[in-house]
């Protein structure tokens, strides 16, 4: 097992009467990819604000590869992150910025410049590295941000709505480069993010909040399965020849009603989905797909933020 | 050595976007116009050398402390709704630094202004021996102001919940302190020469007029000096002691 690199201890932020992150506890292994996920003001900003020490936190604790919060500059020289909605100096050239970046994180003016020539090249940014930020996309300044996270070889990297107002091309494509910084590196990266699909491939783990609270943590699998244990139908995609033997053979299984949609087959069944898929299968019938409600991360993130405020 | 990498970078920033070169570039403009006046207008050529000297010098130094204050206003918050103050806040680099660098960018323009100011008085003192005084005079009092101006306009910076508040509060608090410059004869009641005093703007410029126009010794009229220096001590103590706690992402009193 790897070891824990960031270790939270019953967090809480207040903001005058008002509770923006609740007695949160976790903690994240070495090279983990973890999905920070929640609805608008469920807490999520305001917990990296505080990992990342920019915020202090009204009570708990926390530690980042072994740093306790006590000592926020040496944490700061152990975390790399992008902020949401972060700025940029548009007229400071993607070299220039890297550079400054390094050498406020002790990096010599020589080594400055290989390491940001070096990360631009990471993040596709090698041909634009001596243009101005200004003329950059929403996209390239996503992975600006990203380089700068990495400019001092971070343990951790917290990546705050990366993908905020990117298209699903620019979003997958900052997913990936999450996905690689934790596998080339074996960094920890905890990434808050809305764009499910994307996490379910991205992440290894997932943290949901709500309302200042953690509600369910674990594997994407864990997560997924936890909220499909209790349900009891699912869709079947059968070839449309088929579709009326497969309606007729379900019905004859006891406890099962169905429900024929075009080439889809809708049941529900009192004793979960085995003896459906038995059934189907005993009889021969050609099976393209099969899917169960709330099998998928946007089901259980749905079902565990009811109430939340987006 | 990170308060010298941000004063470095905010030197950039700060002559190399623009922003300085025009501000310099309109402020040259005025003291060409100024000078042109005092030297060939024939309404205001009456001025004696050692006047026309005091009066682009007390410019130069009006000048001078207007643009410190205005850039120093702008350093906290104006990067802070620009998003790029969460960046500088997430390098190990310590508040203080950051608040030393930035002291030196706002500083650099009051350099500048000095510089500038530099050719018009050698043209209007050429003749008197004046001009050496005038400049040293000005240095002196000059940086006190600008310095105190500066890290005033830091407070404020960090202190606002917007940059249109704290701009609009340097500039009310700047035109707070210049105003008594322009009523007549202040010093001439005893209540007079104490608001005179206690005001480090007023002191500072009347102590430049006691020493180039009356001719009074540097040491004479020293007591002139007295608040511009506790201003300074006062505003870098503050600095010191606050700039670590309020230099934070949000602005405003009570924020987080």
């Amino acid at each position: 097992m790897p070891g824990v690199t960031l270790e939270v201890r019953e967090l809480s932020k207040w903001f005058g009467s008002r509770t923006a992150v609740d007695s949160v506890s976790f903690t994240v292994h070495e090279g983990e990819v973890v999905g920070l996920l929640g609805p608008n003001g469920a807490g999520k900003t305001t917990t990296i604000r505080m990992l990342s020490t920019v915020l202090t936190p009204t009570g708990g604790d926390f530690a980042v590869a072994g740093v306790p919060s006590s000592r926020p500059a040496d944490i700061r020289a152990r975390i790399g992150v992008l902020p949401e909605s972060a700025g940029y100096p548009l007229h400071q050239t993607g070299l220039e910025y890297l550079m400054y970046h390094g050498r406020l994180f002790g990096l010599a003016r020589d080594e400055a410049r290989q390491t940001a020539v070096r990360l631009l090249g990471q993040v596709g940014l090698a041909d634009r590295a001596q243009t101005r930020i200004a003329t950059y996309s929403r996209g390239m300044r996503q992975r600006l941000g990203i380089a700068r996270a990495l400019v001092n070889n971070p343990s951790v990297v917290f990546l705050d709505e990366p993908t905020l107002g990117l298209d699903p091309a620019g979003q997958r494509e900052i997913l990936t480069l999450v996905r690689t910084i934790a596998e080339a590196r074996g960094t920890t990266v905890v990434v808050s993010t809305h764009t499910l699909p994307e996490v379910e491939q991205a992440c290894s783990s997932v943290l949901i909040m709500n309302r200042g609270k953690v509600v369910v943590s674990g594997s994407v699998a864990e997560v997924t399965n936890a909220e499909a244990a209790g349900r009891q139908s699912g869709h079947l995609r059968v070839p449309p020849d088929q579709v009326a033997r497969a309606s007729e053979v379900l019905q004859r299984v006891p406890g099962v009603s169905v429900e024929v949609s075009k080439d889809v087959v809708t049941v529900t069944s009192a004793d979960g989905m085995n003896t459906v898929l038995s059934a189907v299968l005993d009889a021969g019938i050609t099976l393209l797909s099969f899917e169960v409600d709330g099998a998928r991360l946007s089901d259980a993130f749905l079902a565990m933020t009811r109430g939340g405020s987006s | 050595m990170s308060a010298r990498i941000i004063a470095g970078q905010e030197c950039r920033d700060l002559w190399l976007s623009g922003r300085g070169p025009v501000l310099t570039f309109a402020y040259a403009v005025l003291l060409s116009a100024v000078t042109y006046l005092a030297a060939t207008n024939q309404i205001l050529n009456f001025l004696e050398q050692r006047e026309s000297v005091n009066l682009v010098l007390q410019i130069a130094v009006a000048v001078g402390v207007l643009l410190t204050l205005v850039v120093a206003a702008d350093a906290i918050s104006g990067e802070r709704e620009r998003g790029t103050l969460e960046s500088l806040l997430l390098t190990p680099v310590s508040r203080g630094s950051i608040v030393l660098g930035k002291l030196v960018a706002a500083m650099s323009l009051w350099g500048m202004v000095f510089v500038v100011a530099v050719p018009y008085l050698w043209v209007l003192g050429k003749g008197v021996a004046v001009v050496g005084e005038a400049l040293l005079l000005g240095l002196v009092v000059g940086t006190l102001l600008a310095l105190s101006m500066a890290a005033i306009g830091l407070l404020i910076s960090a202190r606002s919940s917007t940059n249109k508040v704290s701009l609009a509060a340097s500039l009310f608090l700047l035109l707070a302190l210049f105003a008594p410059t322009q009523l007549p004869a202040m010093p001439t009641s005893s209540v007079g020469d104490l608001l005179v005093r206690i005001n480090p703007v007023t002191a500072g410029m009347h102590y430049i007029g006691l020493v180039l126009l009356k001719g009074h010794t540097w040491t004479q009229d020293l007591s002139y000096l007295i608040s511009p220096v506790v201003t300074v001590v006062a505003t870098a103590v503050a600095l010191v002691v606050l700039g670590p706690r309020i230099v934070r992402l949000t602005g405003g009193v009570g924020s987080g």
